[in-house]
């Protein structure tokens, strides 16, 4: 049917505009949310190592390395937060929670630093690190690592979060415009029923309901039931032409 | 199962566990018993006694709150603490109490975990308005149980004797809420470096815990190394909680590396003798030396539990303790513990072989932490009685530092005071014998490089 490939056309533009907006969306999503995500980690981390850093000072001028282990495992139950070190001020390791022992690349490391950094530690997984100075950095250094795994998978939660409830939109969308070109091709169907019969049949066909309607498609039957010369014409004020809203 | 909190005390009001078996069996046992034994005694009859004075107090009862390990990887350690202390109640009740009260215990189980130490504390001073803290197990326990009785320093509820030897109780800010019986990790760490230094064996490394307890000793061996003029020689680390058909495979290979000539193990039970037998089968062997805490006799079990040759895997172990053996029969508190550990045979608490998921917990006859559980028992006993017929809170750190000179019956006298909250400092080292830890009498001849 003619209709149907009309609307086919009009459908998979809809469809085609649909997805581009999905798709923009999910793009801007990727990166709004990785980048807001990446940055709150990081500095929810550098809070986390600044407020280690502020609790260890006096525990570390009494040299309570118990009661300073107590408190990092403490902080180490913290969602994404996979180890903490606390290193003296001449870079020897005071507390941290490595199991069974500290990699290589850490102990190799400056423990003065505290600008993050990306590590890749062996057997472990991928951590961006930062540290805050304790009693600026003469009474040693706290270094907070934060999974970047964790980071990712809750990058990826958020962001698949977004896709499916815009799927859903997208569905629901496509489901309802199905619905609207099926409810106006139906009438066009009629019309083209009615006037294929008027022109097989010499300007004589049966009624199927398209006369009796008062909108464009009446109007439009009428018009062609007159033009094959029979009825009258269609009233004055229906024969223009309407926008479509 | 770790990390659970269920209330002991079964049939008390509040208590978290009164089931309908406990109600019918404490109240049947009621009706039968004489008033002054403990219903759950009655109950089970008299071959071991059940906890019946860590049962529902009476009036007048002095109730000592106790979070402890009895469940999980370490709960052999609260369970024979448990019953060394209950073989001396037990006695002190049977004998009209003190100053005619009963001590009775409110058992709450922490698992060795830190967060259901923190809230049995909470329901112990508040709910439960426990006369004192008594017998708690573990650093990273206690450790956080510490700002707790800071914060409620007006009521004046102090912990007594836990068992742990670590620092954070000893000193400030938290050391004036805290009485200790045995010496500290730092004591005992530095003895054993001591020996280890004086035989040749300079190097040493430390497997430790990775945690506060672990800490705690890591901090002593590198003190104790640093006044020899050394460092550590190297260190690898588990998590709390591990169990003995764990690999320690990691552990071994990082310490190897090092060619460490002894790795000093600060850890529980389940988790060193696996870094033993680990240590032993990788061709680590080198003396492997354990401080009290770990659990001398659990420890030698399970190294020797199906094995052909039994001494395979404890022929390195030199393990530090905190109390004299309990072989020395020549000591009076000794001879006391022996009479009244088989007079009683405290059975552990109520519930914990549910709590293990079926696994049944089997007691030593005697074992050094029962051991030292008997003289916290017998020790707090005495202070109490010095506050007289009517105990009360105000004055428990006056009668603790009324206690000098005083005989344990361990050969060396206990003294508190404003500046002295530890009451014992000698540190005693065993080596396996069999199915025992016997002391060590010439550490040349047994670890000396050859």
């Amino acid at each position: 049917m003619r209709v149907h490939k009309l609307f086919r056309r009009l459908r998979f533009g809809v469809f085609a505009l649909f997805a581009l907006v999905v798709l923009s969306i999910f793009l801007l999503s990727i990166r709004t949310v990785s980048n807001e995500l990446e940055t709150e980690y990081v500095s929810n981390s550098a809070n986390i190592a600044r407020n280690i850093a502020d609790a260890s000072v006096d525990i570390l001028l009494n040299r309570n390395l118990a009661t300073l282990q107590s408190l990092i495992d403490q902080f180490v139950e913290i969602e994404s937060i996979r180890y903490i070190y606390i290193v003296s001020d001449t870079g020897e390791f005071l507390a941290h929670t490595f199991v069974p022992g500290i990699p290589e690349e850490i102990l190799a490391s400056d423990p003065s630093l505290t600008d993050p950094v990306e590590r890749s530690l062996p057997g472990l997984g991928e951590f961006v690190e930062v540290g805050s100075p304790i009693l600026s950095g003469v009474a040693g250094t706290v270094h907070v690592g934060m999974d970047t795994e964790a980071l990712a998978l809750k990058i990826q939660r958020a962001v698949g979060q977004q896709i499916y409830l815009l799927c859903i939109i997208l569905v629901v969308g496509v489901l309802a415009l199905i619905w609207i070109v099926k409810a106006t091709a139906k009438p066009l169907e009629e019309l083209l029923t009615y006037v294929v019969e008027l022109a097989r049949n010499g300007g004589e066909a049966s009624d199927n309901g398209v006369l009796a309607r008062t909108d464009e498609i009446g109007d439009m039957a009428r018009l062609m039931r007159h033009a094959a010369g029979q009825g009258s014409p269609p009233p004055k004020g229906r024969a223009r032409v309407t926008r479509p809203r | 199962m770790t990390g659970c909190r269920v209330g002991k005390g079964e049939g008390e009001v509040g208590s978290r566990l009164v089931t309908r078996r406990s109600l019918i069996r404490s109240g049947l046992a009621a009706l039968a018993a004489a008033p002054w034994a403990g219903p759950l005694a009655a109950a089970t009859g008299p071959a071991r006694h059940r906890g019946r004075n860590s049962g529902p107090a009476q009036e007048g009862d002095i109730v000592l709150g106790v979070s402890a390990a009895f469940s999980g990887p370490s709960r052999g350690l609260g369970t024979e603490l448990y019953r060394g202390s209950m073989a001396w109640f037990n006695h002190v009740n049977d004998n009209g109490g003190v100053n005619g009260r009963r001590i009775v215990l409110k058992l709450t189980d922490d698992g060795y975990q830190p967060e259901p130490c923190v809230a049995n504390t909470i329901q112990l001073m508040q709910d439960e308005s426990v006369f004192l803290l008594f017998g708690y197990v573990g650093t990273p326990t206690v450790t956080r149980v510490l700002p707790l009785l800071k914060r409620f320093g007006d009521e004046q509820v102090y912990l007594f004797f836990p068992f742990t030897g670590a620092e954070p109780q000893r000193e400030p800010p938290y050391g004036e809420f805290a009485f200790n019986l045995r010496a500290s990790y730092r004591q005992e760490t530095a003895g054993l470096v001591d020996n280890f230094v004086r035989i040749g064996r300079r190097r040493v490394a430390v497997f430790y815990q990775n945690d506060a307890y672990g800490r705690s000793g890591w901090a002593g061996v590198r003190e104790a190394l640093a006044a020899h003029g050394e460092t550590m020689a190297g260190e690898a680390t588990y998590m709390r909680g591990t169990q003995f058909d764990a690999s320690m495979r990691a552990q071994v290979e990082i310490l190897q590396g090092q060619s460490p000539d002894a790795v000093i193990c600060i850890g529980a039970y389940q988790a060193c003798a696996a870094f033993a037998r680990d240590a032993v089968d990788l061709g680590l062997h080198i003396p492997v030396a354990n401080v009290s805490f770990v659990g001398s006799e659990n420890l030698l079990a399970l190294l020797r539990e199906g094995r052909d040759d039994p001494g395979s895997h404890t022929r390195f172990l030199v393990n530090s303790q905190v109390v004299p053996s309990y072989e020395d029969t020549s000591l009076a508190a000794v001879r006391e513990y022996h009479e009244l550990m088989e007079r009683y045979n405290p059975e552990p608490p109520e519930d914990v072989d549910r709590i293990a998921e079926g696994e049944p917990y089997e007691p030593f006859p005697q074992s050094f932490v029962s051991l030292e559980g008997f003289l916290n028992a017998k020790l707090i006993t005495e202070i109490i009685a010095r506050m007289g017929d009517e105990p009360d809170r105000s004055r428990i750190e006056q009668a603790v530092f009324a206690v000098r000179n005083y005989d344990i019956g361990v050969g060396e006298r206990v003294s508190f005071g404003p500046e002295r909250r530890q009451g014992l400092d000698r540190v005693y080292y065993t080596v396996p014998e069999g199915d025992r830890f016997v002391p060590l009498e010439d550490w040349e001849s047994r670890f000396a490089i050859s």
